[in-house]
């Protein structure tokens, strides 16, 4: 079946077949390395996505069922002003960038701070386990999420200032 | 590996439509349970699927005066969403223990009910809630309490070819509840289940007391809790003991670890009722 989307800000099409996982699909239609599929079972972090604005495991979603919808791999998301918060927050704390997690621990750090923009160290450990890595102390990621949250405000409120 | 043919209904007129057409076609919302079963690259799925996921009727999610009303394709986050306020709290803590943020953004309450290989984490909270569900299917609509959902042999009992729509749960008072989670939670396996306890207290004197566990088995025990129904407060250690006894013996049926866990976990609930 034919599968219509957007990717990263396009109209994006391409064949699928049912039994695609979007985290291969991405890989193998569009040549997106980001999202991988290691554990298939939603745990391990490495494929998250964002799926119309909500933080998702690529695996566990077949390629048909982003019909119509807007789908944001670490591609797109480095592209962004919350990205380079993220990044260099992390940066600021000492946060590894482990070639494991760096990219899904920088999309649950967004996810994160779109919902709660100032979040509390249990709340940070609890998003932050969708992107399990024994690469960084958790207290130097909480750290890396507040200097983060920090940086984006000053932007955001740059941003309505102008 | 066969292609599946998959339909896309717009919205749950047409998809009854497909239904009544195509007899035993298989639904498909969040699809967590199935893509995590399988750890294969590629996926297994039934030859025909109705993807019900973005049918506006089944996202929806409201109170009325005395029900929260929750369409089968809410995500468990979009639960969460609705707030303290809105979602009674056991309900709250078992949606928690739905996997990570992550998963909690494609798992569907309908779908956490539906699977037919387990009782996932929210069966033992709605049934502690009376909760009911709606089911769809060519000849109309049929509410049944979740607890008609468990078969004679304790296992998932959902009926052949309806279609979950909508969950009820009652907007009551509770005094004390309680929810756990034993066993792996990454993957669940037989040694896998969640306690859920509630009870309301009325001048000193219990006046409801539930309590179900439920894993790959579920049990909810209406006879015992009737005898616990109507003790004043706190429960002499006699009495305690006894229930604890008897709550053991209707556990004998499950995995010898999971009945020893229900067993601590029934003697730590009467520890918090008896205060």
């Amino acid at each position: 079946m034919t599968v219509s989307f957007i990717l990263n800000g396009e109209d994006v099409s391409a064949k699928a077949r049912s039994a695609d996982r979007l985290s291969d699909f991405l890989r193998e239609a569009f040549a997106l390395l980001g999202p991988r599929s290691d554990c298939r079972c939603g745990h391990c972090g490495r494929c998250l996505v964002f799926l119309d604005g909500r933080l998702v495991p690529a695996c566990l979603v077949p390629a048909f069922a982003v019909r119509g919808k807007e789908v944001v791999t670490i591609e797109g998301f480095s592209q962004t002003a919350d990205y380079s918060d993220i990044a260099e927050g992390f940066k600021s704390a000492g946060v590894e960038s482990c070639g494991f997690c760096a990219a899904p621990r920088i999309m649950a750090a967004s996810a994160l701070l779109e919902r709660h923009p100032r979040p509390m160290p249990r709340e940070i450990l609890e998003y932050m386990s969708c992107a399990p890595c024994r690469c960084t102390d958790p207290e130097a990621i909480v750290r890396g999420v507040v200097a983060a949250s920090e940086l984006r405000a000053r932007r955001l409120y740059r941003r309505a200032g102008q | 590996m066969q292609d599946s043919d998959v339909h896309f209904p717009k919205d749950l007129p047409e998809a009854l439509e497909i239904m009544r057409k195509r007899p035993g076609i298989a639904f498909f919302a969040g699809g967590t349970d199935i893509l995590r079963e399988q750890g294969s690259i590629g996926i297994s799925l039934p030859p025909e699927m109705l993807f019900i996921r973005d049918l506006p009727e089944l996202k929806r999610a409201g109170l009325t005066e005395r029900f929260l009303e929750i369409g089968a394709a809410v995500t468990a986050s979009e639960l969460l969403d609705l707030g303290d306020a809105a979602l009674p709290p056991l309900l709250a803590e078992a949606v928690r223990g739905i996997g990570t943020h992550a998963i909690r953004n494609l798992a569907t309450i309908g779908g956490n009910l539906a699977c037919r290989k387990r009782f996932m984490d929210s069966w033992p909270a709605l049934s502690c809630l009376d909760g009911l569900v709606e089911l769809r299917d060519q000849g109309g609509a049929t509410w049944m309490n979740v607890n008609r959902l468990v078969g004679d042999d304790a296992r998932p009992s959902v009926p052949e070819g309806g279609l979950i729509t909508r969950v009820r749960v009652p907007l009551e008072r509770w005094d004390a509840y309680a929810l756990r989670k034993v066993g792996p939670r990454t993957s669940p396996t037989p040694d896998t289940a969640v306690f859920a306890f509630a009870a309301r207290v009325e001048k000193g004197i219990l006046t409801e007391f539930r309590i179900a566990f439920a894993g790959e088995l579920a049990l909810r025990s209406p006879s015992i809790e009737s005898t616990i129904i109507g003790r004043s407060l706190p429960l002499s250690s006699r009495e305690s003991s006894s229930i604890v006894e008897s709550y053991r013996a209707a556990a004998s049926f499950l995995p010898e670890g999971l009945a020893l866990q229900f067993g601590s976990l029934v003697d730590a609930v009467l520890g918090i009722i008896s205060g």
